[in-house]
């Protein structure tokens, strides 16, 4: 390996010409995902422009395609609702495996954990999707949902009757489940990489259990704000197993029990017959254009977390 | 690890070597006797291949030019697809046929537009603005019967139940709330309702079976049900209560409505049987109230066919033809029933137009008698109105 500024030899010169096209496809990819959709997604902005945002019809045309309206305001919020959701039931849980996993449970427990967390985040989206449907949905109504809806009504959240466990708090906890490993990976690397001189500080000073998880896992922060993004945005990405629970209704409401939709599970609803109406797919595209944006908006504040992490920590 | 396996290697060799199986000099002769069987494979193999390819390139030249007819489309008719392709490969060997359930709208698009596929296969017909765009190009070709079945599920109660359009709307609109509600005793003496909830299912994803339905809530119950809620996907009224759910495709509302205690939900006729659901019997534009059977969606079709309101070429515009069929006169017919299309061009290479006219010629006579359940044949009249396609479509 060469440093950089030095001049390359001539196998290495070979090498590194050899390289770049591969990783240049990369880079021409992701270019070309963006020029597409912001292509095929512009009739659609031109035509609509914020109403897209603004407004939750979803009434599409067909004798009159010009009367057509769409509006990606009931999936938006559905989207980033359901996702919070996921984030803020996976983060508490997270943490405490992670701890768990690597301060208190014993050589055996921590293996046999680790790969319980492996195989969770290698399940294909669907078994997750349809045990939500089975099992998940049911469950929550019958035991969460009623009992919150009686005994904490009052709160707008739970204001509403849950008539079905098809709804946006289950699309929430079903996601909260999808993205603890991921979660959980990001978050457990970033404790590792505490430098080992700290935990002998922390101990050296005398510090309990508790005193030192704390220290710890203050200097894990951003990297479990990172892990609290990342899944996030896998959240929000998140499309048969949501399109399974949500209910697929494009509501806009403040309670928790009603059915809802998400931009992908919108999407994968509405793709198949989209090319019967001039201006559907363009807003399609225009949905996925957003959560791209979204993902990518989470992933990037991630990447800088991490970053600047690392820098502190040396 | 690299090291690591060097010495596993080092170990294994060292193994061999006490049990007296391999000597120092011999390993090396094993070793090129290996490379060599490889490379002699090698040649063998490609030797091979090059014979195989000749050979398969001379039997084909000597059978009868294999034709590959390739379609796409609705999903509602693949099952019965199915059943076709299968029964006329086996008396037509040299023609073979794909059909990608891929739905109606994409499978118009990609016979009209992206010309990918030899056919397609539409619940819809082409709107009137596609027709005029295709006058005289594309042939339309009403091929099954299929209905859509309305399925409910109260708790408590196992019995038959009617349903009139009027009630279907204000439950799908949201204004009846409950099994119990006067306007369904009305239509159910007797019955003994239960004060339980009614969850709405509906399809989420845009739909011919929806537009079945909604057209039929709007034609027959034109006050409550305006035309800007007819469409393959609509705003529903009902969603904005909390009690309606949306579902992608018929699956999608079976799953949801199994899990239910107490729905109401519209699916194809074939997913109601399929999953033994009870089926409502609806008031047919004669006031008598019918459950949907081959019978009574055939009676349907022919008491349309016979008041002259159907086109009679499959040249012809056919995109009124949901209008004609829907909530038919007639005290037999089921009233929300549906066609299929088949869509093909007009002129096509020799031999393909003539494997399709075949293809078209089997499913207008013995393909009718091999019809899977949930669907109902065409009538003898529209049978004929079909097999004009053979002297329309042209080869070559």
């Amino acid at each position: 390996m060469s440093t950089p500024g030095k001049p390359l030899y001539r196998s290495d010169k070979l090498l590194y010409y050899a390289l770049l096209p591969f990783a240049a496809v990369v880079i021409a990819a992701f270019i070309l995902l963006f020029a597409v959709l912001g292509y095929v997604s512009a009739p659609a902005i031109k035509k609509y422009g914020v109403r897209l945002l603004t407004t939750s019809q979803w009434a599409p045309n067909e004798a009159n395609p010009a009367r057509s309206v769409y509006g990606l305001l009931a999936p938006l919020f559905g989207t980033l609702v359901s996702s919070t959701i996921a984030v803020l039931l996976a983060l508490p849980v997270t943490i405490s495996v992670v701890l768990v996993i690597e301060e208190y449970a014993p050589e055996r427990w921590r293996e046999i954990i680790g790969s319980i967390i492996e195989v969770m985040a290698g399940l294909p989206t669907i078994v997750y999707g349809l045990w939500g449907l089975e099992v998940l949905a049911p469950l929550l109504q019958k035991h969460i949902y009623s009992p919150l809806h009686q005994l904490l009504g009052f709160i707008p959240l739970f204001s509403c009757r849950p008539v079905t466990g098809f709804n946006l708090a289950t699309a929430g906890v079903l996601l909260a489940i999808m993205i603890l490993p991921y979660m959980v990976a990001v978050a457990r690397d970033a404790y590792r990489a505490i430098p080992f001189t700290y935990k002998e500080a922390a101990l050296a000073i005398g510090a309990t259990r508790y005193e030192y998880a704390k220290i710890m896992l203050g200097l894990a922060k951003p990297g479990i704000v990172a892990a609290a993004l990342l899944g996030f945005g896998r959240a929000a990405g998140e499309t048969v197993a949501v399109a399974l629970v949500v209910g697929n209704v494009p509501l806009v409401s403040g309670c928790l029990f009603k059915p809802a939709y998400t931009i992908s599970s919108l999407i994968a609803n509405q793709f198949s017959m989209a090319p019967l109406y001039p201006y559907m797919m363009s807003v399609l595209f225009t949905g996925g254009l957003i959560l791209l944006a979204i993902g990518m908006a989470a992933n990037t504040v991630a990447v800088i977390m991490i970053a600047r992490a690392r820098k502190r920590l040396g | 690890m690299e090291t690591n396996t060097a010495r596993g290697d080092n170990e294994a060799l060292t193994r061999l070597r006490g049990i007296g199986i391999v000597g120092e000099a011999s390993l090396k002769m094993l070793l090129l006797i290996l490379m060599g069987l490889v490379v002699l494979d090698i040649v063998i193999q490609g030797v091979c291949c090059i014979y195989a390819h000749r050979g398969a390139g001379a039997s084909q030249a000597q059978q009868s030019p294999r034709v590959v007819l390739s379609g796409s489309g609705s999903t509602f008719i693949y099952p019965e697809m199915k059943v076709w392709i299968t029964r006329f490969e086996k008396e037509n060997p040299s023609i073979s046929i794909i059909y990608n359930p891929t739905g109606s709208g994409t499978g118009q698009s990609q016979l009209l537009k992206e010309k990918v596929v030899d056919f397609a296969c539409s619940d819809p017909p082409l709107s009137h603005e596609q027709y005029e765009k295709y006058k005289g190009q594309v042939l339309q070709m009403p091929v099954i019967i299929g209905a859509v079945a309305i399925v409910y599920k109260i708790p408590g109660y196992n019995g038959p139940l009617n349903l009139s359009a009027k009630v279907i709307a204000e439950i799908y609109l949201g204004k009846i709330k409950y099994w119990d509600d006067p306007e369904i005793a009305r239509l159910n003496p007797g019955a003994k309702l239960p004060h339980a909830v009614i969850k709405v299912i509906h399809r989420s994803d845009a739909s011919g079976t929806t537009e079945v339905f909604t057209f039929f809530l709007h034609k027959a119950a034109p006050s409550l049900w305006p035309a800007s809620l007819v469409g393959k996907a609509i705003e529903w009224p009902v969603d904005s209560t909390g009690r309606g759910l949306g579902a992608k495709g018929n699956q999608g509302v079976a799953e949801y409505f199994k899990r239910l205690g107490s729905a109401i939900a519209y699916v194809e006729l074939g997913y109601a049987l399929e999953n033994k659901f009870p089926i409502a019997a609806i008031r047919n534009a004669a006031g008598r109230f019918v459950k949907p059977s081959p019978e009574t969606m055939q009676a349907a079709v022919a008491s349309a066919l016979r008041s002259g309101v159907l086109p009679d070429s499959p040249l012809a515009d056919w995109s009124n033809a949901l209008n004609a069929i829907v909530y038919a006169p007639g005290e037999k017919a089921y009233p929300i029933v549906s066609f299929s299309f088949m869509m093909t061009w007009a002129r096509y290479p020799a031999p393909k137009a003539a494997a399709l006219k075949k293809f078209i010629e089997y499913i207008n006579t013995v393909g009718q008698s091999e019809i899977v359940e949930g669907y109902a044949p065409i009538p003898q009249g529209l049978r004929e109105i079909n097999l004009k396609a053979l002297s329309i479509i042209k080869g070559g």
